[in-house]
């Protein structure tokens, strides 16, 4: 059952963009950021763009998991690949990443034993069924997918699997969305909030946003007529004043979130000092690391890493483009040196990326003299 | 989990529920899309054949409300 019928209904979505169109000042520009890949994903996808008056500008956000990771964390994946023994697990969309040394992918070609799993407890499963590797989980995500390895790790505790490890880069949702508020002349009316990282953390937790940056947080769920349904909510804010964190996700999205998954996570990671993110630097306390009480399952503690500092390239804009400050078609390599078939940036790997997304549904609804890569 | 070629993991952006057709202490067999996976239900205390449930990685996050 795929449950999203009601949610993709057309009389819905239109009904919603006349609300929308109603509740905006003529002439005056909204800007929204929708934090998460999953909904610029849907956005591109369902051409929602179309069903906006020009006053709604949409941003996309830093919110996609594969986007943020650094180069140099790549890098540090292939070395362990590399080592003797070892057998490297992770999604799909990591194997596709460029480090400064290529990709997993490649490395897989030059003979290291690098898989793909659709979960952390696929990688566990994998270590019980060959004793001889070492199976090491790079592991990537926020708190949306922190949970499926702190589970993992009780797991492997608790059945003393001991051929198994996590390569931990995990990442918290917080710190980037400080780090765009703070940032000099951006300028953003209010946030579409992501769904399912909410799930696990609860709505309570962005209420630093309305609090100390007053800017409105509609937590959303993916469907179209969600996202529209979010958007309206947010100029309804605006219209009467108020400023708050709303819930549109109610389905699913509790206030506190899920406290047992909150608590899996805290029994086995903790705050790293610092953590460095594709495009908005160094960032304190943004990211997950194992707690020493999991060293025995700790790749980083278990095998040296480079642990080298990779600058992008130099034509690559993905930085800009998480933070919002261009838009996917703005960057120079977009659609050119840049494609889904040969990414340059992380923007352009996974389908959450804003530049994939935009790549797969929207260019060709540009204009043909703006449109990216036209000859 | 509800993996979709067009999609990534990473993310399990869509409201796709899951409904469980098989318990079996903390491992639920769930349908999706016509298939049967096996999702882990250590972080949904209580879950009951039939529930729908978020699933991501492999793990299941939490329990739809029965809406709309």
């Amino acid at each position: 059952m795929r449950y999203v019928d009601e949610y993709r209904s057309r009389d819905l979505a239109r009904a919603l963009s006349v609300e929308i169109a109603e509740l905006v000042d003529p002439g005056q520009v909204v800007r929204i950021m929708e934090v998460c890949g999953g909904h610029t994903h849907t956005i591109y996808r369902h051409g929602l763009e179309d069903l906006l008056p020009p006053e709604v500008e949409l941003v996309h956000g830093p919110g996609c998991p594969v986007c943020v990771i650094p180069m140099g964390r790549v890098d540090d994946a292939i070395a362990l690949s590399e080592q003797p023994g070892v057998t490297l697990a992770t999604f799909g969309d990591m194997l596709r990443v460029p480090g400064g040394r290529g990709s997993l992918l490649e490395a897989k070609a030059r003979g290291a034993d690098v898989r793909m799993v659709y979960s952390p407890l696929d990688a566990l499963a994998l270590a019980r069924k060959e004793p001889d590797r070492h199976v090491v989980f790079f592991a990537i995500g926020f708190e949306t997918t922190a949970p499926a390895t702190a589970v993992t790790l009780l797991r492997a505790r608790a059945e003393k699997v001991s051929n198994f490890g996590v390569f931990c880069n995990h990442v918290t949702i917080e710190p980037p969305l400080r780090a765009i508020l703070e940032t000099p002349g951006l300028r953003l009316d209010g946030f579409v909030g992501p769904g399912h990282v909410s799930t696990v953390i609860g709505t309570e937790a962005y209420r630093f946003v309305p609090e100390e940056f007053r800017r409105p947080v509609v937590v959303s769920a993916f469907e179209p007529v969600d996202i529209l349904q979010s958007i309206a909510m947010l100029l309804r804010q605006r219209r009467e004043g108020r400023c708050e964190v709303e819930n549109q996700y109610t389905r699913v999205v509790r206030p506190e979130g899920n406290l047992r998954a909150l608590a899996a996570i805290d029994e086995t990671m903790e705050l790293r000092d610092a953590f460095e993110w594709r495009g908005l630097g160094s960032l304190p306390r943004s990211a997950l690391k194992l707690r020493p009480a999991f060293a025995e399952w700790d790749a980083e503690a278990r095998y040296p890493l480079p642990g080298a500092q990779i600058d992008d390239p130099k034509a690559c804009q993905c930085g800009e483009v998480l933070t919002g400050q261009i838009k996917p078609w703005e960057c120079g390599v977009f659609g050119t040196a840049c494609t889904p078939e040969r990414p340059l940036g992380t923007c352009m790997v996974s389908s959450e990326g804003a530049c994939a997304a935009f790549y797969a549904y929207g260019r060709l609804r540009r204009p043909v003299k703006e449109r990216v890569g036209a000859a | 989990m509800t993996v979709r070629p067009e999609r990534c993991i990473t993310c399990a952006d869509e409201a796709v529920a899951a409904r469980v057709v098989l318990l079996d202490g903390l491992e639920a067999t769930v349908a999706v899309d016509g298939r049967r996976e096996r999702v882990a239900v250590d972080l949904v205390p209580d879950t009951r054949l039939g529930d729908l449930l978020l699933c991501h990685a492999g793990i299941a996050l939490e329990r739809l409300e029965a809406e709309p």
